[in-house]
């Protein structure tokens, strides 16, 4: 192939593999409205969609993602987990066990590290997702978290 | 809010607990309350950002927080802001050992 168009097509591959970039410092709850509202439906979990709504693409690789959470949880009102990814500038924590999918989103700061643990309410068993981006690109861990009883108020 | 946050080997942690009922949908339809929970998070020391969350109706009622940054910041002090649904916030800070 030509030089230049070798190059050029290797530019688009990236272009088209590579996460839109992001603003940081900014509130998911109002840049991005729409990641909240993605449901998670009986047979048809709504992470993928979630994922998408706020990476912009649903593609992602195993690897850098990192997920810490129990087995099982004696009390689905308080689960903990624990989301990192060495370099990431930001994670995203999402599940199919409740009516909507998406948990948390955490932009990294300049000096941030990203490990983060919070505490999570999951209604039934269900998988608990986290998808962080590292250079333009997702990494994707999951894990199964089985519910004795269920912590959504119902 | 509850806050610990210590300095050690050029990395600060801190343990943040907010107080707060963090309604979700689902428990304000039955109970016959307005959901609310907190919405955003965001952590500065000085004028730098150390931490920033988006969060939802799905973490635990008096959300535990956890998380680290670089630097050594001993004696200085990290403040801590949440937002919630109903748009209101609240301000907290300690002293990072």
């Amino acid at each position: 192939m030509e030089r230049r168009k070798f190059l050029g097509l290797g530019a688009g591959i990236l272009a088209a593999t590579m996460v839109p970039m992001s603003i940081s410092a900014q509130n998911y709850r109002e840049t991005k409205i729409d990641l909240w509202k993605v449901k998670n439906e009986k047979g048809k979990p709504g992470v993928d969609a979630a994922i998408k709504a706020l990476f912009g693409t649903d593609k992602t690789e195993e690897g850098k993602a990192k997920l810490k959470a129990p087995d099982i949880a004696e009390n689905g009102a308080v689960i903990p987990i624990t989301a990192k990814a060495e370099g990431a500038s930001r994670i995203a924590v999402f599940q199919d066990a409740n009516p909507e999918s998406a948990v948390a989103v955490f932009d990294v700061p300049k000096n941030g590290i990203a490990d983060y643990s919070i505490r999570i309410k999951m209604q039934q068993t269900g998988n608990v997702v986290v998808v962080a981006e590292v250079d333009g690109k997702l990494y994707k861990a999951s894990k199964t978290v089985k519910v004795t009883i269920g912590g959504c108020g119902g | 809010m509850r806050i610990k946050a210590k300095s050690k080997g050029g990395v600060t942690t801190a343990k943040v607990m907010a107080k707060h009922p963090m309604m979700s949908y689902a428990e304000a339809e039955k109970k016959g309350k307005k959901a609310n929970f907190i919405t955003y998070v965001i952590a500065k020391v000085g004028d730098e950002t150390v931490y920033e969350a988006s969060t939802s109706q799905f973490l635990s009622k008096n959300p535990y927080l956890k998380f680290a940054f670089k630097g050594d910041h001993k004696g200085k002090e990290i403040t801590i802001t949440w937002s919630d649904l109903s748009g209101k916030s609240k301000t907290d800070s300690k002293k990072i050992k």
